[in-house]
């Protein structure tokens, strides 16, 4: 008995110390976000100051503006994607058909084969019907590597719900129409909202298709944001990044709640 | 008829975006890789671009500098992932561990990851300061610089830091749903803890490591980011060296971009074959 309690407390000293390490350089990049001046080799600040978040905050930085601008591509990109993912998802989660593993790796593949790849194949034929440079071209691309998550977890919803509820709609005398918004979407709607969070996150945090397809006239807040990264400017970068996780946990909490009064939503990966 | 069509009726939108922009994004890729660039006037087929390309040092050394950073990155984390999974199942904190490690991966992107390793692990970061009030560093520059690096110790940790919650998850899951029954028959046997884990639980979940192996391999393979922001100068990964031989004023070095851009995909569509392949061995476990 002895013995396991020993076992339980090493394992308990291993979680919490891979949770520190997971969690330390959060804390760090919190506090640089509300540092003034921190020279080495201190290891705390040596003035606190909110120079940084005032800049982000102040009306000439545009990032306010910007901010929103991301939240509203970002929800674009959601709707169309789950608009086109509830279909796919039916045939996938409920029919058999030829050729359905061939569907579902190709509708994977935007999560393996490279977006560099993709982006820069695909720059040329955009720049030639006018779609680079402009919102509906970056929409576009977005929605690329949103679809495997899409119509994955809304397959599985899917194949939990069955078609036995529209079958019986349908042969109580409803159209398609009524059959689909009266009984399909409400029952998949716990499904659309994890879906729809996911496809905002994956979108919200593009860079590189934006960078490429928006050819800097498009400018998310992720585009904002990689500069400061990239030039080790750490107290805008860690602001930056902080409002950034902060916007994503906000709405993840909030649609989380929201479908926890349904049911218990099963956790989708993602990587 | 009109049921044997329907499911490829639903299946036209996403498809319809799948093939036009990413299907032909590849084979646009192919293409240009293959020397046909009409724009600048490239108009014969020729394999010349590939045999430069893959016979070059710097693009032999970036491809095998990004399948070190990938395969690396992706041990480390499985390894560690599995260990964090393993140990919040056999917490009393279940639920409070689980929501951090859940959330973790999602809400911070991989660029942000590289923000969090740069302020840790550079020569002016925390922990080269902690060191040096320890004692155990006297100046700035007695810390190795782990960022910019040309093995890629910034950038592995990055992915480290990105996949562990991913896999962690991954594994969690499977654990829970394993049936106790196994581990206690086991147990009953005379197995000790260790045997449990190590003959039962993790034949159990290797298939399903292996598939998530895979993705974050593949991820990190073909990632831009955390190499830009964190890599060396040389040997560049292949994703950095793709978008600068892109960025080349002179349009006629195109082709030699899109080879680097085929050998990714090459490379990714094999991944996409093994997990594949992968997935016949999960069902084969369920059955």
């Amino acid at each position: 008995m002895k013995k396991m309690k020993k076992r339980s407390l090493f394992f308990t000293v291993i979680m919490y110390s891979i949770i520190f390490l997971l969690l330390f350089p959060l804390v760090i990049l919190f506090v640089w976000s509300f540092t003034k001046n921190w020279p080495w080799p201190n290891i705390v600040p040596k003035a606190f100051g909110l120079r940084a978040i005032k800049y982000v905050f102040s009306p000439t930085s545009k990032s306010l503006k910007t901010l929103l601008f991301s939240v509203w591509l970002s929800s674009v990109v959601t709707i169309i994607t789950l608009f086109i993912s509830i279909p796919a998802a039916k045939a996938l989660g409920l029919y058999k058909f030829k050729g359905k593993r061939l569907f579902k790796l190709l509708i994977l593949a935007p999560i393996i084969v490279p977006p560099v790849a993709v982006s820069m194949g695909i720059h040329v034929t955009f720049i030639r019907l006018g779609l680079a440079n402009t919102f509906l071209g970056v929409v576009l691309m977005h929605i690329i590597p949103c679809i495997p998550y899409g119509v994955r977890i809304l397959t599985n919803v899917f194949e939990i719900i069955g078609e036995s509820m529209e079958m019986q709609a349908r042969v109580l005398g409803a159209n398609p129409y009524k059959t689909f918004f009266y009984i399909t979407l409400p029952m998949i709607s716990p499904g659309l909202v994890s879906a729809g969070s996911l496809i905002f996150i994956v979108s919200f945090s593009q860079y590189f298709t934006t960078f490429l397809i928006g050819g800097g006239k498009i400018v998310t807040f992720f585009m904002l944001m990689f500069p400061y990264i990239q030039s080790g400017d750490r107290m805008m970068a860690s602001v930056y990044s902080l409002i950034f996780i902060l916007t994503s946990l906000v709405l993840f909490v909030v649609i989380e709640k929201t479908v926890k009064a349904y049911y218990k939503a099963e956790n989708y990966f993602y990587i | 008829m009109k049921r044997n069509l329907k499911p490829y009726v639903l299946l036209l939108p996403v498809m319809l975006v799948i093939l036009g922009i990413f299907v032909s994004g590849l084979v646009m890729a192919l293409i240009q890789s293959l020397g046909y660039f009409p724009v600048v006037g490239l108009k014969d087929i020729t394999l010349k671009y590939y045999k430069e390309v893959l016979t070059d040092k710097s693009f032999l050394s970036s491809l095998s500098f990004s399948l070190y950073i990938s395969f690396t990155s992706s041990i480390i984390a499985i390894i560690v992932g599995i260990l964090l999974a393993y140990s919040i199942l056999r917490s009393n904190k279940k639920e409070r561990m689980e929501q951090i490690v859940y959330k973790l991966p999602i809400i911070v992107p991989h660029a942000v990851a590289a923000l969090l390793m740069y302020n840790v692990l550079s020569q002016s970061g925390i922990l080269p300061r902690i060191l040096y009030n320890m004692g155990i560093i006297s100046s700035q520059s007695e810390f190795p610089s782990l960022i910019f690096d040309n093995r890629g110790i910034g950038i592995i940790l990055a992915y480290v830091w990105k996949e562990i919650p991913f896999i962690a998850m991954v594994v969690y899951t499977i654990l829970s749903n394993i049936n106790d029954k196994l581990s206690e028959v086991a147990l009953n046997l005379g197995a000790n803890k260790r045997q449990v884990f190590f003959h039962i639980l993790l034949p159990l979940i290797m298939p399903s490591v292996f598939s998530a192996f895979i993705i974050i391999f593949a991820f990190s393979f073909g990632a831009f980011e955390v190499p830009y922001l964190l890599g060396p100068t040389a040997p560049k990964a292949l994703p950095v060296k793709a978008y600068i031989e892109y960025n080349n004023p002179d349009l006629t070095h195109r082709p030699y971009s899109m080879v680097i851009n085929m050998s990714l995909t090459f490379i990714s569509i094999i991944l996409v074959w093994l997990y594949h392949k992968s997935f016949k061995l999960i069902s084969k476990y369920d059955g």
